[in-house]
């Protein structure tokens, strides 16, 4: 029976390259989008504008304390009531892009608000403007720093990708979902499903964290 | 779309929202416990001296990190009965969590053990104390204060996560959103009703765990 | 050239700088000593805006530095500013930590910049180094890097925030080195410093703070010899001990 069922799923494997495919669609583009939104937003989120900082702060907070299920169904289902009808892929691509923002806005200001103060005096006191010093002396610099962590989320952001098959976008969980339904071999399915994700991911978080120890040193003795 | 927002209907499903509040509080909480214990655990075989000890827990933390809840979560759900065990969803659910969240708690032990300054350890044992008494008096009390903010972020992930427990039917804070969309074609009183029930767990994690960290004052600034 | 007048500056409550009037011609090189906490660096960190002052003025060669309607980009780009921890650009070679702001702000050609960059990183003794990054130089070097840095926009006044405490002691010497001559080129030199060797030989006048005030301002001849006020003795007497 079993390899009857692993013969099925071979079968499926085409099924499954295009949900696989699907996935990177979402991902990349919510990737893009969120990066280069992180960005600006991050960027304003560090400066001196207190009014603005808070704003913003505030939208990051609802982000991170709703689950992105919710914000999902938010989207796909909320936005269409005030005049906007979606489709479920650009509602994923919504939805993951500006959760994607949020978090790397939060992870830009961070490493902007890490270069040290005297980069920006040492800037300033040569009549650099605000924008020459962030352009050639803070973000060269806050680089450094945002770029292990952007690729830790760019690897968060595929995986809750996984969510939006929730609302139909045929995705490679969702293949998942509905093969199963016809090979009723869960451990099977989700194996495959999961190796998929698997070799996506776990080359990107090594490469974050090879990056992350370019940067530091720990004692690891006990 | 705000004018037409149906406080009535909220206040009739008040009551269910109320029980699913409770449920994912339940559920959260149940899989918390369980976290904590599998990230001790699997920290320990991290860090033990034997090698095939060491791998096994590492190959459970990476494929952990390197694939969507989601799929973790169907993997168990659909592929346990396939091997004869029948289980309600909520174990399903519960269990799913609680082993993806102890991945992610064994990262937070070890980091927390790992940043302690050689020079402590040193002094451990230069006075004599043996691989026990470094632990208990020295390592662990300081991991403590480090870890307390990363765990309680991961317990406020373990919160959100606990939405997905929704696609496999069981009742909770998402189910409630659902059901409010299917039953009244009202999904914007309903997720956001949803939300807003997930913030208050939000800020209330987040209060918590200033409040902890402050109490915790021998931690340095880090 | 720089002009205090009733200068007056706050920390939140603090009160800083205290009824400041001091007056810096065209060529002078004043030293601004004075126990922590005088109000020394703060001083000088108005002169290009770094910190705001409340009340008074505060003019540079006819610009009022804190008026809020002033090109400070102008007023900037002829003062060179020398800090005590260097702060020089970690991702940026010499030659570009000492060019970058040339060609930027006064839109100098890049190979023009260049070749002044090398000129002036010459001078102060770096011709070899042109191409290091900072972390490949001593800290006397990051200094001289700093100094030239200040240099190459051609500026009117250079100021010194304790240019040599952040030094070796086996390293202070270089950096004075390069100040001494700059002092004898007769550039407009402020400078906060400990260093009353450098003051002695250099300045034309020094002026002791104590307290957010000025206490004396006399030439260094008279001020280290004969004190004029109990506060300017006791300061001279405790530094002196070392």
């Amino acid at each position: 029976m079993w390899s009857f069922y692993f013969n099925e799923l071979m079968r499926s494997l085409p099924f499954f390259l295009k949900g696989l495919w699907m996935t990177v669609a979402v991902a990349g583009l919510s990737l893009i989008a969120a990066t280069i939104i992180g960005f600006i937003l991050g960027i304003v989120r560090a400066s001196k504008n207190k009014i603005l900082r808070s704003i913003i702060g505030a939208w990051v907070d609802l982000i991170r304390g709703t689950p992105f299920l919710v914000q999902v169904f938010i989207v796909f289902f909320i936005l269409p009531s005030a005049g906007i009808e979606l489709e479920a892929f650009p509602a994923a691509v919504i939805a993951l892009s500006n959760m994607g923002a949020s978090f790397i806005c939060e992870i830009v200001a961070s490493g902007i608000l890490a270069v040290p103060q005297g980069q920006r005096e040492a800037a300033t006191a040569s009549g650099l403007s605000s924008f020459q010093q962030l352009r050639f002396i803070v973000l060269p610099q806050a680089m450094r720093s945002i770029i292990p962590p952007l690729v830790g989320q760019y690897v968060l952001i595929i995986k809750d990708s996984s969510v939006v098959s929730a609302i139909g976008v045929v995705d490679v969980t969702r293949v998942g979902w509905l093969t199963v339904q016809r090979i009723p071999e869960g451990l099977m399915v989700f194996g495959l499903v999961g190796i998929l994700y698997f070799a996506i991911c776990y080359p990107l978080i090594n490469l974050s964290n090879y990056m992350e120890r370019r940067m530091t040193v720990t004692a690891t003795r006990l | 779309m705000l004018e037409a927002f149906n406080f009535r209907v909220i206040l009739e499903y008040m009551p269910l929202y109320l029980q699913c509040f409770l449920a994912t509080l339940w559920l959260s909480a149940l899989s918390l416990i369980g976290a904590i214990l599998v990230g001790i655990i699997a920290c320990a075989m991290r860090l033990s001296q034997s090698k095939a000890i060491s791998r096994t827990a590492g190959v459970y933390i990476e494929s952990i990190r390197s694939t969507p809840l989601l799929v973790q979560l169907y993997f168990f759900y659909f592929g346990l009965p396939s091997l004869g065990v029948m289980l309600p969803e909520w174990v399903t659910g519960v269990f799913a969590l609680t082993l993806n969240s102890g991945a992610y708690y064994a990262e937070i032990i070890r980091a927390g053990i790992q940043g302690i300054a050689f020079g402590q350890i040193e002094a451990g044992i230069a006075s004599g104390l043996n691989y026990f008494q470094r632990m208990r008096y020295i390592i662990l009390p300081q991991a403590l204060g480090m870890t307390i903010r990363p765990m309680l972020g991961q317990a406020i992930v373990l919160v959100k996560d606990s939405s997905l427990l929704s696609l496999i039917s069981i009742m909770e804070l998402t189910r409630a959103g659902q059901l409010l969309t299917s039953d009244r074609f009202m999904p914007t009183e309903g997720f956001l009703t949803t939300a807003a029930f997930y913030l208050i767990l939000y800020y209330l994690l987040k209060t918590f765990s200033s409040w902890s960290e402050k109490r915790l004052i021998f931690m340095e600034a880090h | 050239m720089i002009s205090f007048k009733n200068v007056n500056k706050w920390f939140g409550e603090l009160h800083v700088l205290k009824d400041i009037n001091l007056e810096v011609t065209h060529g002078e090189v004043v030293v601004v000593c004075g126990p922590s906490g005088s109000g020394k660096s703060t001083l000088i960190r108005c002169i290009n805006r770094l910190e705001p002052i409340q009340k008074g003025e505060l003019v540079i060669d006819n610009m009022n530095v804190h008026d809020k309607k002033i090109n400070m980009t102008k007023i900037r780009a002829e003062i060179g500013f020398i800090f005590q921890s260097f702060n020089l650009y970690p991702h940026m070679t010499a030659l570009e930590n000492v060019t970058i702001a040339p060609i930027r702000v006064r839109k100098i050609p890049k190979e023009e910049a260049k070749k002044l960059g090398r000129e002036i990183l010459t001078r102060v003794g770096l011709g070899e180094r042109i191409k290091s990054y900072p972390a490949q130089l001593s800290g006397g070097q990051q200094q001289r890097v700093a100094i030239a840095r200040g240099l190459c926009m051609r500026p009117k006044i250079m100021l010194f925030d304790e240019p040599t405490s952040a030094l070796d002691p086996e390293m202070i010497n270089e950096v004075l080195d390069v100040m001494r001559d700059l002092a004898k080129g007769g550039m407009t030199m402020m400078v906060v410093t400990h260093e009353m060797g450098f003051a002695r030989e250099v300045a034309n006048r020094v002026v002791f703070m104590d307290d957010g005030k000025i206490i004396e301002v006399a030439p260094p001849k008279d001020f280290f010899i004969n004190p004029q006020t109990d506060r300017g003795k006791f300061f001279l007497s405790s530094i002196l001990k070392h």
